[in-house]
């Protein structure tokens, strides 16, 4: 354990990684204050070319009004003990995995359904393409009308993040599969059941793998917005939640710091779950592994 | 090869009507393509000729079988092939831009064969560019449907002087296809897949008024509406604001495209050719990249005062991290040998960078802006449904809040087909602009 941790250490590569973030973080807090800095006479002329070129006096265009990690950070530690943002977190993940999980259930043999059957897939692909360019939060008010609950609607336009996503990874892993492959368990007496459990969900197993870590992102992506959409636009007390109505709450509340807050913490939970997927992916494709 | 002796041309011609390329073939152009036929001998087991040497003679079997195998390298989906009477091969002289044989045959057991110079032939058929060219086709077909080449292979070359243009032989080309395609199964299987999905969205919403889907609405309400010189709820193809709306969406979508490309394709090169220079730069950019873009809504909406240039920054976030992405690990795709035998030549940094990475890295380059235009699309509709005024997100929402529900579909549908035909448009620009590329792939068995 103490050996990675030294040579991470005596690593420029770590080291050089660690500067630029330091520096970023320097940036945006001197960005972030510039309304502070900018006060005393000697920024005079920079403050009339901002004016000059269209953008407010005060501060920094853009970064000026954001948040400063300090104020963060801040905000932050006051939120972990509150129990709403847990609940928050609880909720996403709730209707992301609920979301998620059906879009595994149902894609998996669908893809494998058209990648197996030239029928099937003469009839479900073209009318599956159609559907595909429509992004899935264009869904949400669709989504909302036809099922009972926002609860449920939320989870539907998760679930087609992902489902598409996966589908395609599956029917382009299976296509991918070596013909030889077939014609050698065919001509040594292969069943097709055989066919289907030793070569073709082998052979799309790592396309799985990569479909769902890439669902999973767009998943994300999707709750957050599907929150905001649904939780933002309507009046309805006791739906929302989630972190995506956190985010657009403390929007709504003026309260930017926890904006960021919200943000930053969609970025943990999307980035832990992929790379969960990721990690169970390697475990269940250890063939794959490079040595 | 035991002996050559003058066959009659009378003998030879069934032995062409039998073949494919002069199934149609008039008599006229029959007596001259037999007048060029050398008869030869075989014995079995003999080999004809080799992968790999001159195509100069293109034979027919007149009798006896012939073994047919392609050399290695060559993605016909078959390599083996045999055949008897009537059977051609030696074609590749035919095939645009080929010279050397693709394949090796082998008498299977004595066997008389018409060998006809490729040269030789070609001029035969030039003299009748029409009837010719014809010809030409069915060694073409011929070639991918018979010996399995890929249909990208299967070119043959073009005659001299025939008077069909290029536009003329892509849209017999085109209509060929057409023919095939409508003679497989795939147009009634997906005539059957959506007259499902429509039928059973018609059934459910309209006809038998399913609880929940009662709610919806129907495919006639939709298409009506949609249709109507006089929609109910203010928007139809016939309606300018119909128009405004797809064309608000397209130019915000055009504008983070752009700036993502020209931002994103330089910097992604940069990550991924200068070591340094992405050590230091991306771990801010992965830091960055897990806060999914549509978190950055409300920021955005602070960030930037008008609403417009918040709803192209998001859209352009989404487009510049794909774009950046791809360009970086197509650059790290690049084998390291290329840019050796460029430094060993004597290139300059610069001309490394200009003649191997960039065309290196641009078949990742092409994917990566084609996911990039479809995030801008997903990242638009939601900046749209949350911010702004205009807009085909805008419609969906309004229109659900309004309780305008036919509208949200024509919405949904106008989003898929114009989010659709924009990454189409990519896919060809980029096919377009790496032929090479596609060409490599169907060579390279993928």
């Amino acid at each position: 354990m103490r050996k990675p941790l030294r040579s991470l250490l005596s690593s420029p590569v770590f080291w050089r990684g660690a500067v630029s973030i330091v520096a970023f973080v320097i940036l945006w807090e001197l960005g972030a204050r510039s309304k502070q800095w900018m006060a005393p006479e000697l920024f005079v002329p920079l403050k009339e070319m901002l004016g000059a070129m269209g953008f407010k006096k005060d501060y920094l265009p853009w970064i000026g009004v954001v948040p400063a990690p300090s104020t963060v950070l801040i905000a932050w530690i006051a939120v972990l003990g509150q129990g709403g943002y847990w609940q928050s977190w609880y909720m996403s993940l709730f209707r992301v995995m609920s979301g998620f999980v059906a879009a595994m259930l149902i894609g998996i043999p669908f893809g494998l359904l058209l990648a197996v059957s030239r029928t099937a897939q003469g009839i479900g692909f073209p009318v599956f393409e159609v559907l595909r360019p429509i992004p899935p939060l264009a869904w949400v008010p669709a989504s909302i009308i036809f099922w009972p609950t926002q609860e449920l609607a939320i989870s539907f336009v998760t679930f087609l993040g992902a489902f598409y996503t996966i589908v395609i990874n599956v029917l382009g892993g299976a296509r991918s599969i070596d013909l030889h492959y077939f014609q050698a368990a065919q001509s040594m007496g292969s069943s097709q059941w055989d066919i289907f459990r030793r070569v073709i969900l082998p052979g799309t197993l790592p396309s799985i793998v990569v479909g769902s870590a890439v669902g999973m992102g767009i998943t994300w992506e999707v709750v957050v917005a599907a929150e905001m959409i649904s939780g933002g636009g309507s009046q309805q007390s006791g739906a929302g939640g989630g972190l995506g109505f956190f985010i657009w709450s403390s929007y709504v509340g003026g309260s930017y710091e926890q904006i960021v807050v919200g943000m930053i913490s969609i970025g943990i939970a999307g980035f832990a779950s992929s790379e969960l997927l990721r990690w169970l992916g390697r475990y269940v494709t250890p063939w794959l592994r490079v040595r | 090869m035991l002996n050559a002796q003058t066959a009659a041309p009378g003998d030879v011609i069934p032995v062409l009507r039998e073949s494919i390329p002069f199934v149609d073939a008039s008599g006229a152009l029959l007596q001259r393509v037999a007048a060029l036929g050398r008869p030869r001998r075989y014995a079995a087991g003999e080999r004809i000729y080799n992968a790999g040497d001159e195509a100069d003679d293109i034979y027919v079997v007149v009798s006896g079988r012939v073994e047919h195998v392609f050399g290695p390298g060559i993605s016909a989906q078959e390599s083996l092939k045999r055949m008897g009477r009537g059977g051609v091969f030696g074609w590749a002289g035919l095939v645009l831009g080929q010279t050397r044989r693709f394949a090796s045959a082998t008498a299977l057991e004595p066997s008389e064969i018409l060998c006809i110079g490729t040269e030789d032939l070609v001029r035969a058929l030039e003299v009748e560019p029409l009837e010719g060219g014809a010809v030409m086709d069915r060694f073409a077909t011929m070639i991918q449907r018979e010996f399995t080449m890929p249909a990208l292979l299967a070119k043959v070359r073009r005659l001299s002087g025939t008077p069909l243009t290029e536009e003329m032989s892509t849209l017999s080309l085109t209509l060929y296809r057409m023919s095939l395609w409508l003679k497989s199964p795939r147009p009634y299987l997906m005539l059957i897949g959506f007259a499902l999905f429509l039928g059973l969205w018609y059934l459910f919403v309209e006809v038998w008024k399913l609880p929940r889907f009662r709610e919806m609405p129907g495919i006639t309400t939709v298409v009506k509406e949609w249709l109507s010189p006089a929609p109910t709820y203010g928007l139809s193809v016939f309606t300018e604001e119909y128009y405004q709306h797809i064309a608000v969406s397209i130019w915000r979508v055009a504008q983070a495209f752009l700036l993502a490309t020209l931002l994103g394709v330089p910097f992604g090169l940069f990550l991924g050719w200068s070591r340094r220079f992405k050590e230091y730069v991306f771990p801010v950019f992965e830091l960055l990249r897990p806060i999914p873009v549509l978190a950055w809504v409300p920021l955005a909406i602070v960030m930037f005062i008008a609403t417009e240039s918040a709803v192209v920054f998001l859209a352009f976030l989404a487009s510049f991290f794909a774009t950046a992405l791809n360009t970086m690990l197509g650059v790290e795709s690049i084998d390291e040998s290329y840019v050796r035998a460029a430094n060993c030549l004597g290139a300059s940094r610069w001309q490394v960078f200009r003649h191997v990475i960039v065309p290196g890295a641009l078949p990742f380059v092409f994917t990566g802006l084609q996911i990039s235009i479809g995030v801008s699309w997903f990242s638009l509709v939601a900046a749209e449904m949350v911010s702004g005024q205009y807009g085909l997100g805008y419609v969906i929402n309004t229109s659900f809040m309004m309780v305008r529900y036919p509208t949200i579909v024509i919405g949904m549908v106008t989003l898929g087909v114009v989010g659709y035909a924009t990454s189409a448009m990519v896919r060809i620009a980029g096919d377009y602009m790496m032929e090479w590329r596609v060409r490599e792939l169907a060579l390279a068995e993928r």
